[in-house]
């Protein structure tokens, strides 16, 4: 890691303000930055540190939904009793992210900072070109190893994929972020690469996520996280769904249904055209799983990713019927 | 271009220590080059295998990924401070008595961790401690009896 | 030599846990469980430096430059070592013992043959300045094409091997007139040890005499190496390893990165640490070499094999030679008429693969323990029967007896504590939900491997007993059966019994490689021990002194730290008070295993190189140790996810010195082998020829929710052809057979044969 100076943000205002002086970078969880740093790829001149702010952990639940505080444990969100109940699929998405440690240490603001996996934006020393870090450096991972890369949501400078499990559950329920007094979607807040990859979040220099908001309903009550990966655990998705569904009052017909997808995207991906075909049907396998093939409408491979086209709609699928079978 | 040090006050394990480091000096390093407590095992550096985990504030947590500055006023616990009074904690008796290790250069972190992975409320059954201890990897293989190790500790404790 | 008091090694040995065959628990354990063990590069030194190493970032060429300047001039920075300042080194001789070229050794490098190769290295104050200068320095290449893998066009066919070449009968008439016959490949990548305790070490000089703090395998072939390397004399190198993170076979010799940290000190004349990152871990030295095979069987209708013909081929690095004997497994398991096996290795762009564990019989078993599984399917005959019919009761190769096998026991044992007999022979024909289910069962092997040790043990005057030796203990159990071992022996409590193992100075070892360190061991213990054991009978006997002196008994007998006759009557004293009225502070005696005649060069050449190690064929029989694995997969039918549910494996390792240390290493084996299956795969980018996946988080090992419970049975006997006390290997058997289980599980589950290690979804999809 390059040298860097340490701040210890008092307040709000003063980690905004320090964050807006070039080369300083806000610093919560440490659990990407640090990484990133020693990587090469991260090269800050100050850390703010913002873990010692107070009055922003809080989870709050009221009838409108939750509101949890940008510093928020993600384990404490995961274990916490009223996100379990009325938001299941976020619960479910944060305890299996990651470890337990990394869960005690990453902050849900931070959370959606996180950064891609792919390897090569991983490794300048070896691969100097990557547009994420370097625009206009070019993309070492086409022609790769792309095994984990997007396939849905890329572009010629970039098909990293979106790493997180958190915002996939955020973004099929609408949350909102809040950047202090500015409030933007989640599904805003995450920007497609294009020509400008280095660009991921709608941010700007001396902005702060100051909390989560999601929107309570029905179908985030009646919800799911559903990850699929090669090992067990402590691993990224090979595609993952949030799903959350309502039925009308005959218990068989969907009023409402939710749908987005992890593991497969240059974002968190909302994958309304599923959602479409299905609202006001009765829930039946085969429509199910001839709808959950919208999911990856689109998607483009670099080979050794084409397993994700076959296997995210099978994972879709299975999300939305499991949360059929409890009704 | 470099950065001054600048002074750290650690409490570790019931310990004071001042240190001076650069901003950089991670938890880990800090503990394992600065102050000899070396329990602390170093596998990756990168929040990839739990070698490092200790307890900060009570909750486990990677000490690789800490930066030591970033814990000064806080409580850190690490496997050099986990037996009272020189008797073992119930985890690592349980280590001990069901053979939860073999080379012993992840058990500190498998140990730290399963304290707390108890404490969360996350042992209630096997599949549950094999889900809440995935994040500390053992490549010589010692997961069954890490279970077993937990498992009854958890009695233990909660008896 | 007689061996008194030996065991059954069966249910009825270890009825005590303190004597061998006991289920004592780990004696280092307590320091592990509470931080206390310092780990080589854990010694706190004064002046320590730190080092850090630069990798090549091409894997064919030349550096043609190396900008030092602005590294030189960051904070902290002492050195900044490269090709050209390095001090040049005399080149070492390898494993056997070969005399070395005659050109001079640099462990840093300006022709480059692989990617993450060293060429240069920065010493600072401290870690953290080390590593922001490593990252300042700029070097550029002329970069020349790689061959990146074994399916690169440039690779071609390799070097025939002819060393592995195995024939008798005429396999290929044999296969061509075979009713039955089955053809197929077997592939397996790049895998790594992945040991939790990276490599790395501290070197420290004073004068000429190098102490070096490492994990080692092997402290007396490592301490030759260094010795070689820096022309100083053998004794004059001290290796320390009091404990070592897990090796796997990857710490058993001296590497290069061990030349850069022992050069760093000698030129700064302050003790030096240098380890390595984790994704230097993945070139810094050799994991297990990517393996091809192609396993024919000619076979009757009713399963009988008739003709088998191997051919099989392994990388290897552009200028060292590894082979990873393909057809061992091959040529033993089976009782065949007609055998063809042999194997080519070819050279790529890549460090030279190494050692991990059961180097050889791992692959072999993939390929014929799978071949097989086909075979049944083709003749349709159970996977377990088919086994039976081909059992080989002599060893086919060498035509000698087996000393033991306890193979078919291992089969009845395990099939019936799996419920196998349960299994409905269909693929496809289990499922539970969206889950097809798989049984699947493959046997494995290990040679015995034997070489010499010794020991020394004293009583000392407190009546306590101190053993010491150069061997290590990295997880396997060493210092817990010494201490079961010299405690049996001597007739004291384990808890008065201390082993001191891990140091160069002690009394010499080979390698803990092979499976073959405890047998050697306890073989020298026991030997020394008896020895001790011997004279302190003797002075209790005839020193006038003594209070058994006027019983003029024959012999005594000790137990439990006291001394008496062994008709029970005269006096019944401690050691120690023994000791004291004889006017002895301590008793020692040194043993070892080696022949009578052995000179001071032939002792040398044995702790130092592999040279001397006999043959698992010598004399009368073939010895190796035998297990049979019985595994349940759970595939989901639209994922292709594989997760292993259930593992009953019967091993035969013949008598157990410490069941419980040897079920916790027959497990460890059992969910490496779990990994290799289904998750490990070094992945290269074939445009650099770069592993790009090195790192815990890419390159998948198992997690604790990758892994079921797993029972494990012990079926053998002791075997006295093997080791002195009847053991046979342990740490690398289990291992064997267990990725061929679970493949022929997931046909069984799904109908689709995956030859290509590790079987992952999308292979399944």
């Amino acid at each position: 890691m390059r040298d860097f100076s340490y701040l210890r943000a008092g307040s709000v205002d003063a980690a905004r303000q320090a964050a807006a002086l070039p080369g300083a970078m806000l610093f919560a969880g440490g659990t990407t930055l640090i990484d990133l740093a020693k990587c090469g790829v991260a090269e800050p001149e100050t850390l703010v540190d913002i873990t010692h702010l107070e009055g922003l952990n809080g989870i709050e639940l009221n009838e409108r939904g939750a509101t949890i505080g940008a510093l928020a444990k993600t384990s404490h969100v995961a274990d916490h009793a009223g996100i379990k109940s009325r938001f299941p699929a976020v619960s479910e998405a944060l305890w299996q992210a990651a470890s337990a440690q990394i869960r005690n240490m990453a902050t849900i603001g931070g959370n959606l900072m996180q950064r891609t996996r792919c390897p090569y934006f991983r490794d300048p020393a070896n691969f100097p070109a990557c547009n994420k870090r370097e625009p206009g450096s070019g993309c070492s991972a086409v022609g790769g190893v792309t095994r984990g890369h997007a396939v849905l949501g890329t572009s010629g400078a970039c098909i990293a994929m979106y790493p997180g499990d958190l915002a996939v559950a955020l973004v099929a329920f609408d949350a909102i972020v809040h950047l202090g007094d500015r409030q933007v979607s989640v599904d805003d807040f995450f920007l497609l690469p294009g020509t400008t990859p280095d660009r991921e979040h709608a941010i700007e220099p001396g902005e702060m996520i100051t909390a989560i908001e999601i929107p309570g309903s029905a179908a985030a009550r009646r919800s799911t996280y559903l990850k699929i990966r090669d090992r067990q655990s402590y691993e990224f998705a090979a595609a993952s769904a949030a799903v959350g569904i309502e039925f009308e009052a005959d218990g068989r017909t969907i009023r409402d249904l939710r749908v987005a997808l992890g593991g497969v995207a240059t974002k968190p991906w909302r994958a309304r055209a599923v959602e479409d075909a299905l609202k006001g049907k009765v829930l039946e396998p085969d429509a199910v799983r001839a709808a959950s093939l919208l999911a990856i409408e689109g998607a483009v491979d670099h080979g050794a990713n084409h397993y994700k086209i076959e296997l995210a709609p099978r994972v879709v699928a299975r999300a939305i019927l499991k949360m059929g079978e409890t009704a | 271009m470099t950065k001054t040090t600048i002074p750290v006050h650690l409490d570790i394990n019931g310990h004071h220590h001042e240190l001076q480091l650069e901003p950089r000096v991670t938890l880990l390093d800090a503990l394992r080059d600065r102050l000899g407590l070396t329990g602390t095992k170093k596998g990756c550096d990168h929040g990839q295998c739990g070698a490092c985990t200790v307890h900060v504030d009570g909750e486990r947590v990677l000490a690789c990924l800490t930066l030591a500055a970033q814990v000064e006023g806080r409580t850190v616990t690490t496997i050099e401070g986990l037996a009272r009074e020189g008797e073992p904690h119930p985890v690592q008796a349980a280590f001990l008595e069901q053979d939860a290790f073999q080379c012993g250069y992840c058990t500190p972190g498998q140990i730290m961790s399963a304290v707390a992975c108890i404490r969360e409320g996350h042992a209630g059954s096997d599949d549950e401690i094999r889900e809440y201890m995935a994040g500390n990897l053992c490549r010589c293989g010692a997961y069954p009896h890490i279970v077993a190790a937990v498992r009854q500790a958890a009695l233990e404790v909660a008896s | 030599m007689t061996v008194r008091n030996i065991r059954h090694g069966d249910a009825s040995d270890g009825a005590l846990a303190e004597v061998v065959g006991g289920r004592l628990s780990r004696v280092d354990g307590p320091a592990k469980i509470t931080g206390a063990a310092k780990y080589a590069v854990e010694q706190q030194l004064e002046g320590l430096a730190y080092a850090v190493l630069v990798e090549s970032t091409i894997a064919s060429g030349k550096v043609r430059a190396i900008d030092t300047e602005e590294a030189q001039a960051a904070p902290g920075v002492l050195q900044v070592l490269t090709p050209d300042t390095i001090i040049s080194l005399k080149p070492a001789s390898d494993w056997f013992g070969t005399p070395p070229p005659d050109k001079p050794y640099c462990p840093l490098v300006r022709d480059i043959t692989f990617s993450g190769q060293h060429v240069a290295a920065v010493v600072a104050e401290t870690f953290e300045q080390a590593v922001a200068a490593a990252a300042l320095l700029k070097v550029s290449y002329d970069e020349t094409p790689a061959i990146v893998d074994l399916s690169d066009a440039k690779a071609g066919d390799g070097i025939p091997i002819d060393a592995m070449t195995k024939e008798w009968g005429d396999a290929q008439a044999a296969f061509a007139s075979a009713p039955v016959r089955i053809c197929a490949a077997y592939n397996t990548p790049r895998e790594y040890q992945a040991p939790m305790e990276p490599h790395g070490l501290i070197a420290r000089w004073e004068g000429d005499h190098l102490t070096v703090w490492e994990p080692s395998q092997w402290l007396d072939g490592m301490a030759r190496t260094y010795a070689e390397w820096f022309g100083v004399p053998f004794e004059n190198v001290r290796l320390v390893s009091p404990y070592i993170g897990g090796g796997f076979g990857s710490k058993a010799l001296a590497l290069s990165h061990g030349a850069v940290a022992a050069s760093a000190a000698k030129m700064l004349g302050r003790p030096v640490r240098l380890v390595m990152t984790r994704p230097q871990t993945f070139t810094g030295y050799g994991g297990r070499a990517a393996t091809r095979q192609t396993v024919t069987i000619g076979a009757d209708r009713q399963g009988k094999i008739q003709s088998i013909v191997h051919r099989g081929v392994n990388e290897t690095s552009v200028d060292g030679m590894w082979v990873e004997p393909l057809g061992s497994v091959t040529s033993i398991m089976y009782a065949t008429p007609n055998f063809s096996s042999r194997q080519n290795v070819v050279r790529v762009n890549s460090v030279v693969p190494g050692a991990m564990r059961a180097p050889g019989e791992n692959p072999s078993a993939f390929g014929i323990e799978s071949a097989i599984d086909e075979l049944a399917y083709e003749v349709g005959i159970d996977p377990l029967e088919i086994r039976l019919r081909n059992y080989a009761e002599q060893d086919p190769e060498a035509k000698k007896a087996w000393s033991t096998r306890q193979l078919r026991e291992a089969f009845a044992t395990g099939a019936e504590r799996f419920g196998w007999s349960r299994r409905t022979p269909e693929p496809r024909s289990m499922r539970d939900g969206n889950q097809l289910i798989g049984w699947g069962v493959a046997a494995g092997t290990y040679p015995v491997r034997r070489a010499y040790g010794e020991a020394i043990v004293r009583i000392l005057a407190d009546g306590s007993v101190e053993v010491e030796s150069s061997s290590i203990d990295m997880g396997q159990g060493t210092y817990t059966i010494l201490v079961q071992t010299a405690a049996e022996t001597v007739g004291v409590p384990a808890d008065n019994v201390v082993v001191k193992l891990g140091d160069s100075r002690f009394p010499r070892a080979g390698v803990a490689g092979g499976s073959r360190l405890a047998g050697v061991m306890t073989g020298a213990v026991y030997k020394a021990a008896t020895s001790a054991l011997d004279q302190l009978i003797g002075l209790a006997i005839s020193d006038p002194r003594s209070p058994f002196h006027a019983l003029q008994a024959n012999t005594l007998v000790v137990a439990n730290g006291r001394i008496s006759s062994p008709r029970g009557d005269g006096p019944d004293v401690s050691i120690s008070e023994l000791l004291k009225s004889v006017g002895r502070d301590h008793i020692e005696a040194t043993g070892d295993t080696m022949p009578a005649n052995s000179t001071p060069e032939d002792r040398y050449k044995n702790y130092t190189t592999i040279a001397m190690a006999l043959p698992h064929t010598e004399g009368d029989y073939s010895r190796h140790s035998w297990c049979a694995h019985f595994i349940e997969v759970r595939v989901d039918e639209d994922f292709g996810t594989v997760r292993v549910s259930r593992v009953v494996s019967a091993l035969d390792s013949g008598r157990l010195y410490n069941p419980k240390l040897a079920e916790s290493q027959w497990k460890g084996g059992i969910i490496m082998g779990i990994g290799q299956a289904l998750l490990e795969e070094g992945i290269v980018d074939r445009r650099h020829g770069r592993i790009v996946n090195n790192n815990l988080a890419d390159y998948l090992v198992p997690t604790n929710a990758d892994i079921p419970d797993i029972e494990v049975i012990s079926v053998g006997i002791p075997d006295l052809h093997s080791s002195v006390l009847g053991g046979k290997g342990v740490g690398e058997l289990a291992i064997v057979g267990v990725a061929p289980a679970i493949a022929n599980a997931v046909f069984h589950a799904t109908g689709k044969r995956v030859r290509d290690l590790p079987i992952t979804l999308e292979k399944l999809i």
